[in-house]
C-alpha cells in the first residue's frame, strides 16, 4: 500500500487540492466586495454583512466538524489531497464513495481490498472527479437558464420533481448497500451497526430537540461501524482476508 | 423583480442598479472561479492518468465513468433545479464548488437570515445567504487544512497498519448503512424505501450472480432506473406536491 499512498499523496496532487482551496476563497473575497459595494442600496447594512458572515460561519462549525470526522475515516483508502477536494469540499462522502466503489468495480476490484492497486485507485479518482464536476457542469449550464426564467425548467412537474430524485438515490444507495452484504459477515455487520447507529441518532435527535446529532449522525455510524468491524476482524476472523 | 414602488422611483432605481451591479459581478466571476474550481478538480487524476508511470487505459477510465454516470446522471440536473429557488444565482456558483449544500450551506443561509430578520424572497435575503455562505466557506477550508490536511494526515501516520487496512476494508459498508438510513427517513416514503429495497435485492441478490460482469458493472444503474420508474408509477396520486419543492428534496449533501 506505500506504492499507492506515493501516487495519492503526491505533491501534484495537494497542490491541487490547495489550488481549489484558494479558488474558493477567491471567489468569498469577490463575492464579500459586490455584497459590501451594493448593500447599502438594497437595505443591507454593514452591520447586516458582519452578522451575516459571522453567523454563517459560526452555524457552520458544527457541520464542517462532523465532516472532518468523515473525511479522517477516508484517508487511509484515498490519500489526504483526494479527501480533501472530494469528500471535504465539492462533494460528499456518500456520493463519492459510491462513485469510487463503482467505478472500482468495473475493474473487478473492491474498495480498499486486495485489488485496490494505484491503477483502480485512478479509475475510481477520475470517475469521481468527473462525476463530481458534472454536477458544476450542470450548474454552470442551468443557471442562466433559470436566471431567465425558463419556462421548461420552471414548470417541470412537481410529483414529478417530488418523486424523481428521491426514488433515483434511494436505488442507487439502496443498491449498493445491498451489494455489500454477500461479500463477506463482516461487511453484514458493518452495515448493519452503521444504520442501526444512524436510527439510533435521528431518533434521539427527534426525542431530544437535538438537531446537531443528524448532522454527526454519519460520523458516529462510520466510527462505530469501523470499531466493531476491527474488534470482530481481528477478533474473530470472520472478514474476507 | 426589482422593488419597485411608485411612490419612490429614486429610491427605486437606485436599488434596482444596485442589484444589478451585484449580480453582474457574483455571475461573471462565480462563474469563472467554477469554471476554475471545475479544472483544477479534474485535473487531479489527469494528472495520475498522463503525468505518471501508471499504466491505465482510456477505455478503462471510460468504463469507470460511464457506471457512475448511469448512476448519478439524473441527480446532476435535477439538483442544481432544485436548489436553485433557494439559492439564486450568485450562491448557486458558491455551493455547487463548495459542497455539503443540504448539511451546511443551507442551514448557514437560514441562521444568517433570522439574525438579520430579512424577510425570504428579497434582496436583503439574497445577500444574508451569500455572505453567510462565504463565512461557512471560510469556517468549513480552515477545518479541513487544519484537521483533515494537518492532523488527520499526522493521525494516519502513527495508526498502526491493522486499524487502517479495516479503515480501508469497511469504510463503504459503515458509510453505506448510514447513508440509506438518513436518506429514508428524510424521504419519508415507506413506499419508495420498500420499490428501491426490493429491486436492490432482486438485481444485486438474484440476478447480478447469473447474469455475468458488464451486468454487475451496470446492475446499480438498473436499479436506479427501475426504482424512479416503479416509485413513479406507483406514486401515491391523493398526495399534492404544491409545496414539494424545494424543502421535500432529500437533502443529499452534494
Amino acid at each position: 500500500m506505500g506504492d499507492l499512498a506515493s501516487y495519492a499523496n503526491s505533491l501534484v496532487l495537494w497542490a491541487i487540492a490547495l489550488g481549489v482551496f484558494a479558488v474558493i476563497i477567491l471567489q468569498s473575497i469577490i463575492y464579500m466586495r459586490a455584497a459590501a459595494e451594493a448593500g447599502p442600496d438594497l437595505g443591507f447594512t454593514r452591520q447586516d454583512l458582519r452578522a451575516s458572515l459571522r453567523s454563517g460561519g459560526v452555524a457552520a462549525i458544527g457541520p464542517s466538524m462532523a465532516v472532518v470526522i468523515v473525511a479522517i475515516a477516508l484517508l487511509a483508502l484515498f490519500g489526504t489531497p483526494a479527501v480533501l477536494v472530494r469528500i471535504g469540499l465539492v462533494g460528499s462522502a456518500a456520493t463519492e464513495t459510491s462513485s469510487a466503489n463503482l467505478a472500482a468495480g468495473t475493474m473487478g476490484a473492491e474498495l480498499g481490498g486486495s485489488g485496490w492497486t494505484p491503477e483502480v485507485f485512478t479509475v475510481a479518482f477520475f470517475a469521481m472527479a468527473f462525476s463530481g464536476g458534472m454536477w458544476m457542469v450542470s450548474a454552470l449550464i442551468l443557471t442562466p437558464l433559470l436566471k431567465r426564467g425558463d419556462s421548461h425548467l420552471r414548470n417541470v412537474n412537481p410529483a414529478l420533481m417530488a418523486v424523481v430524485p428521491s426514488a433515483a438515490l434511494l436505488g442507487a444507495f439502496a443498491s449498493l448497500g445491498v451489494a455489500e452484504l454477500p461479500k463477506s459477515s463482516l461487511n453484514v455487520v458493518a452495515v448493519l451497526v452503521s444504520a442501526a447507529i444512524m436510527g439510533l441518532c435521528l431518533a434521539l435527535a427527534k426525542a431530544l430537540r437535538a438537531d446537531w446529532l443528524k448532522e454527526w449522525g454519519l460520523g458516529f455510524a462510520i466510527l462505530g461501524a469501523l470499531v466493531v468491524a476491527y474488534m470482530v476482524h481481528h477478533g474473530t476472523g470472520l472478514g474476507p482476508v | 423583480m426589482s422593488a419597485q414602488t411608485p411612490s419612490a422611483p429614486g429610491i427605486a432605481t437606485a436599488e434596482a442598479a444596485a442589484y444589478a451591479r451585484f449580480d453582474t459581478v457574483t455571475s461573471r466571476w462565480g462563474r469563472i472561479t467554477m469554471l476554475s474550481g471545475l479544472i483544477l478538480s479534474l485535473s487531479g487524476p489527469l494528472y495520475l492518468v498522463l503525468g505518471t508511470d501508471l499504466d491505465v487505459t482510456w477505455s478503462e477510465l471510460l468504463t469507470g465513468f460511464a457506471a457512475v454516470a448511469a448512476v448519478f446522471g439524473v441527480i446532476w440536473v435535477v439538483e442544481v433545479i432544485t436548489y436553485y429557488p433557494v439559492l439564486g444565482p450568485a450562491a448557486t456558483y458558491q455551493a455547487f464548488m463548495i459542497g455539503n449544500i443540504a448539511n451546511k450551506l443551507l442551514p448557514s443561509a437560514i441562521v444568517a437570515q433570522a439574525t438579520i430578520g430579512a424577510k425570504p424572497g428579497t434582496r436583503r435575503a439574497e445577500l444574508a445567504a451569500v455572505m453567510a455562505i462565504c463565512g461557512a466557506a471560510i469556517v468549513h477550508i480552515l477545518s479541513l487544512l487544519i484537521f483533515v490536511g494537518f492532523l488527520g494526515t499526522w493521525l494516519l501516520s502513527i495508526m498502526p497498519e491493522s486499524v487502517t487496512d479495516v479503515a480501508r476494508l469497511y469504510i463503504f459498508p459503515a458509510i453505506i448503512g448510514a447513508v440509506i438510513v438518513q436518506l429514508a427517513m428524510y424521504v419519508r416514503s415507506v413506499r419508495i424505501l420498500l420499490v428501491a429495497l426490493g429491486v436492490a435485492v432482486l438485481v444485486q441478490i438474484v440476478l447480478v450472480p447469473q447474469l455475468g460482469t458488464t451486468f454487475k458493472n451496470f446492475a446499480t444503474a438498473i436499479v436506479v432506473l427501475l426504482t424512479m420508474t416503479l416509485a413513479w408509477f406507483l406514486r401515491d396520486r391523493s398526495a399534492t406536491h404544491d409545496d414539494a419543492l424545494p424543502t421535500a428534496h432529500p437533502p443529499q449533501e452534494s
